[in-house]
């Protein structure tokens, strides 16, 4: 796995009280009842983490952990190649 | 000669009398009590009964900071207030002559949750031009009268109540001068937070509006992204033009919006958690009044001490959203 998805799972325990245990690559954050207002505020957080400018829109509540790191990693990367 | 600055010599709230419970709410809507307060931190509020009016919790807070500044006079009131008694005209000359200021000069501000904050700036203003003296500043929301009843992303947030400061004519280097402001808006971002009937854009549309466009609608997930960030990035620059770091704030008081929101600001700026002041578990997000109300409560509880150093930020429909800072005065309890 990425260090995205990593970091991904780190913030989704400290922050989000989330079990690790429960947390695996091909999970959805539906299926760990976070809506879309638990996935925002995590995509607030990584966004200061980063010090970069990701979309609000960057993922879905639907969307698997892992697709989430990839899809924040292509905004990171785009963001760099703009700045 | 010196410029007047604005202090803070008064404070005064009002909450409507019946507490309605989560699981008052949850039985019509569909929710649960749990899951309100995951998503909120919110456990009750306050709404009005029949008959009750914004003027009515707005004269309640404004005669208990009359009566905490030790004065029953001022030039100026000024009302922030989502929820006016009437479209026309304002609510602060109702206000103002209910509580035997007739003759003051008197007008509501329009700036939703942002309204205290932005009140306050306007206030400060008139005190430095030496156009006003004394000014009484109100936050009021009957915001129940509003809410959609069927909405559970909304009808659970918001709360009716009230909160008044006494501003006075003072220094700048004296506990309870208030300043600097940082004030901003963004009106690409006004459907996010709104009422859509109701005013010239949909009576002169030449169609009837819908039963939701009578009622308050709020974009949750796009205001929550929008909300930390313009707040962080305000509080900042407020900072900035104080000469303060956010290690010099003893207390941050953010407009009670929902606790996820207040508990990810302190995070941003680096402010524990605990040195936050939240009353929104108990009157949920009260708008226009939540900053005052949250003030006076915190004052009445003996947390703000003289001397103690305040960062109020407010974020709010427009969209708009402001800063400023103070020292916490001596302020007798009404």
């Amino acid at each position: 796995m990425t260090t995205m998805y990593d970091k991904l799972v780190d913030l989704m325990v400290s922050r989000f009280d989330v079990d690790r245990a429960e947390i695996k690559p091909g999970i959805t954050f539906e299926d760990l009842e976070m809506d879309s207002l638990f996935l925002v505020e995590l995509l607030v957080v990584i966004q200061t983490d980063l010090g970069v400018k990701i979309s609000e829109d960057t993922a879905s509540p639907r969307d698997t952990i892992e697709r989430a790191a990839e899809l924040i990693e292509e905004q990171v990367a785009s963001a760099a190649t703009s700045s | 000669m010196v410029t007047p600055a604005a202090v803070l010599a008064g404070i005064g709230s009002c909450l409507p009398p019946r507490a309605v419970s989560n699981d008052e709410l949850a039985e019509t809507l569909g929710s649960s009590d749990e899951w309100i307060r995951s998503r909120t931190g919110i456990t009750q509020r306050y709404f009005a009964a029949p008959g009750t009016a914004t003027s009515d919790l707005a004269v309640g807070a404004g005669e208990q900071a009359l009566k905490s500044a030790g004065t029953a006079v001022v030039d100026t009131v000024v009302v922030a207030t989502t929820t006016p008694d009437r479209p026309c005209p304002g609510t602060a000359p109702t206000v103002a002559t209910r509580l035997g200021l007739t003759g003051a000069a008197a007008y509501d501000i329009g700036a939703v949750c942002t309204g205290f904050v932005y009140a306050l700036a306007t206030s400060a203003g008139l005190i430095a031009t030496g156009a006003a003296e004394r000014v009484l500043v109100i936050g009021a929301e009957t915001f129940s009268s509003i809410l959609n009843p069927a909405d559970r992303a909304t009808s659970v947030i918001f709360g009716d109540g009230a909160g008044a400061v006494v501003l006075r004519a003072g220094t700048a280097d004296e506990p309870g001068a208030i300043g600097p402001f940082d004030l901003g808006s963004d009106g690409e971002g006004r459907d996010l937070i709104t009422v859509r009937a109701g005013g010239s854009e949909q009576r002169l549309s030449g169609g009837e509006p819908t039963e939701d466009d009578r009622y308050f609608a709020m974009a949750g997930k796009e205001v929550f992204w929008r909300a930390v960030q313009r707040m962080a990035a305000s509080t900042r620059s407020v900072l900035d033009r104080a000469g303060w770091t956010s290690g010099d704030v003893d207390w941050l008081v953010s407009h009670q919006a929902n606790l996820r929101i207040l508990n990810r600001l302190a995070d941003d700026l680096g402010i524990p958690r605990e040195r936050s002041i939240t009353n929104i578990a108990l009157v949920g997000n009260t708008a226009g009044a939540s900053i005052p109300l949250a003030l006076d409560q915190a004052h009445a509880t003996g947390a703000l001490r003289k001397g103690d150093r305040l960062l109020l930020t407010a974020f709010g429909g427009g969209l708009t959203w402001g800063s400023t800072v103070l020292t916490w005065p001596e302020l007798d309890r009404a």
